[in-house]
């Protein structure tokens, strides 16, 4: 990582922020299709306004803005928010737009109750945490970045070696319960991707804009391509671009890094949905053009 | 109790009443999150506003709310119909983006402006009985006086449409059929929703937007399968909510819209935990099986 720091041309800070953040995009980009391409893309919305109150509660606890306690905070709380919305959903007659909906009402105002019980506290630690509404890519050291690594790591680890089955669980889930796979295995499975997606990423985005860093990248990559195989890595790499430079740019033009990397990530989305090879709006709508012109060629030669 | 405590729960109260008279029909058509959506969507509106005139006039900030809120829903609509991407997806896409227009438009040039980013996101219903103006020699709350205002507009809204909102919601065929117009009827639906979450989002802030419209209507739904019923539910949990949720946040010294979202919750997993025949500890106690009854309901009222 060293290296690769020393090759940016960027000083020593900024370069830590840029890596920080291009390594919370691609996880957040590598790992959100498997619920992205399942239709749940705002359940991750949920999940992500989920890490609040826990991010909060982590820091009554210790006394203290320790990083690793702060995360550990948030994945409960996430998990939480997860287990909520599923349960929700299987006790029957709340369909599932209506559990998110109660699970993000339930888990913000628990985390603003606990952010105006901390700001009442005194403790002088507690200013910028408030950050995690927005994200905050400047705060940086390097040690976050190697947290990032190695969990995010250890996910895309995952997802490579259980590709076949994530795949098969994506695209037709009656066939891997079929084939003898346990369904809520999967759903544990994709879930917990989601968590440390959605965990790592409202360090540069903030909970309010995650939804985003976790759904474009993927939008994107749907558009350019059809093959789970290819679309992974490809809303990786866009997540990485987007989060990478949309630190930098805000950094240099003093805007919180949030709005920036989402604006960016989302303009990316756009283009590719508009400008793609093959299914784009513009290469579609051409092709139809054509066909219809030369039809009525083909009508009018006989 | 103090003249400011009534305000706030009278102010939080009428707009539990405007929300909870349309979530319903919201949950029950699966359009839940457009009201998350909408609650977000207009933040560039009210800042474009400010940063255009220079004052925070609550008409030309609704005006502004309400053109990116019918920005925000039109484009989740061109986007859903690319067939590139899901109804949720074309909406996470959308506005994550346009809020983060609105957080930029303040941090670079309105801060320290009366619109700061606590007063929009938090809710600043604490705020409400200061916000005054002066009417044949009162002064009125301003939250107080639109609030009522949309409360009465939806009442009406809601029993002037009763017939094609309630073949819309459970038989869309139906009302195809009988000629109600139905399109027309579902989008004036939409834009009302749109236009309280606007007033909401002036009034309270965003957070309460989506709390107050999904989940009173959402626990109404396990009480009831009639539609007057669940109406007349969800708007009397909006006031449960309001009242016990201003009083616990004046006690223990907290956030009232976050209170006053937090007993929401709570109303609704007493009822998903109580409700008679639904609840799960009815069920529990009767040893019925969990889906056996009343799920094909929800499945017709859901196409």
């Amino acid at each position: 990582m060293n290296t690769a720091i020393a090759l940016l041309p960027l000083p020593y800070p900024e370069a830590i922020v840029a890596m920080g953040s291009a390594v919370l995009g691609f996880v957040a980009g590598a790992l959100a299709p498997f619920a992205v391409l399942r239709g749940r893309a705002m359940f991750g919305d949920a999940m992500s306004h989920g890490t609040l109150p826990g991010v909060v509660l982590a820091f009554l606890v210790v006394g203290m803005k320790d990083q690793g306690m702060l995360l550990a905070g948030a994945a409960l709380f996430a998990i939480a928010a997860a287990a909520l919305m599923i349960g929700l959903e299987r006790a029957g007659r709340t369909a599932p737009d209506a559990a998110i909906g109660v699970t993000l009402s339930a888990t913000f105002a628990l985390g603003i109750v606990l952010l105006t019980r901390v700001g009442h506290s005194g403790n002088p630690e507690q200013s910028g945490l408030d950050a995690y509404l927005f994200g905050q890519a400047a705060g940086m050291v390097a040690r976050d970045v190697w947290i990032a690594l190695l969990l995010g790591g250890f996910a895309l680890l995952a997802v490579v070696v259980f590709f076949r089955l994530l795949r098969s669980a994506t695209f037709d889930p009656q066939f891997s319960a079929v084939a003898g796979v346990p369904t809520w295995t999967i759903d544990a499975a994709s879930t917990a991707l989601l968590v440390i997606a959605v965990v790592l990423g409202v360090r540069t985005v903030g909970a309010i804009l995650m939804v985003a860093l976790l759904v474009a990248p993927c939008v994107a990559a749907r558009a350019l391509t059809k093959r789970l195989a290819t679309l992974v890595p490809i809303s990786g790499l866009i997540g990485a671009f987007s989060g990478g430079a949309g630190a930098v740019l805000a950094g240099r033009a003093e805007l919180p890094t949030g709005p920036v990397v989402v604006l960016l990530v989302t303009g990316l989305a756009t283009a590719a949905l508009l400008f793609a090879p093959r299914r784009g709006v513009l290469s579609r709508a051409w092709r139809r053009r054509t066909a219809r012109l030369s039809h009525a060629e083909a009508w009018h030669g006989n | 109790m103090a003249t400011d405590d009534l305000v706030i729960i009278l102010t939080a109260g009428s707009l539990a009443t405007a929300c909870g008279l349309l979530g319903p029909f919201l949950v029950l058509r699966r359009q839940s999150l457009t009201s998350d959506a909408i609650g977000h969507a207009v933040l560039p509106g009210v800042v474009g506003m400010y940063l255009l005139t220079g004052s925070r006039s609550s008409l030309l900030a609704t005006l502004g709310a309400a053109a990116f809120g019918l920005i925000c829903v039109l484009g989740f609509d061109a986007l859903r119909r690319t067939r590139l991407l899901g109804t949720d997806a074309a909406i996470a896409l959308t506005f994550p983006a346009l809020f983060s227009l609105g957080v930029l438009g303040i941090s670079k040039f309105a801060s320290g402006a009366h619109i700061d980013l606590d007063s929009t996101i938090y809710g600043e219903i604490t705020f409400a009985p200061f916000r005054t103006m002066a009417i044949g020699g009162l002064d009125v709350p301003r939250p107080l006086l639109t609030t009522v205002l949309t409360a009465v507009l939806t009442l009406a809204f809601v029993l002037v449409l009763w017939r094609p909102l309630h073949a819309l919601t459970f038989d869309p065929e139906f009302a195809d059929v009988t000629g109600m117009r139905g399109r027309l009827v579902q989008r004036l639906a939409l834009v009302a929703s749109a236009l309280v979450a606007v007033t909401a989002f002036d009034s309270v802030g965003a957070i309460l937007v989506v709390t107050f419209f999904v989940v009173p209507a959402a626990a109404a739904h396990l009480v009831s399968n009639r539609l007057d019923t669940m109406l007349l539910v969800s708007v009397g949990i909006g006031w449960i909510s309001a009242i016990v949720g201003q009083r616990a946040a004046v006690a223990y010294d907290s956030s009232i819209a976050g209170m006053i979202g937090l007993t929401a919750v709570c109303c609704f997993l007493l009822i998903r935990l109580f409700a008679p025949r639904r609840g799960v500890a009815w069920r529990l106690v009767r040893g019925r099986p969990a889906r056996a009854r009343g799920q094909p309901k929800n499945t017709s009222a859901s196409a």
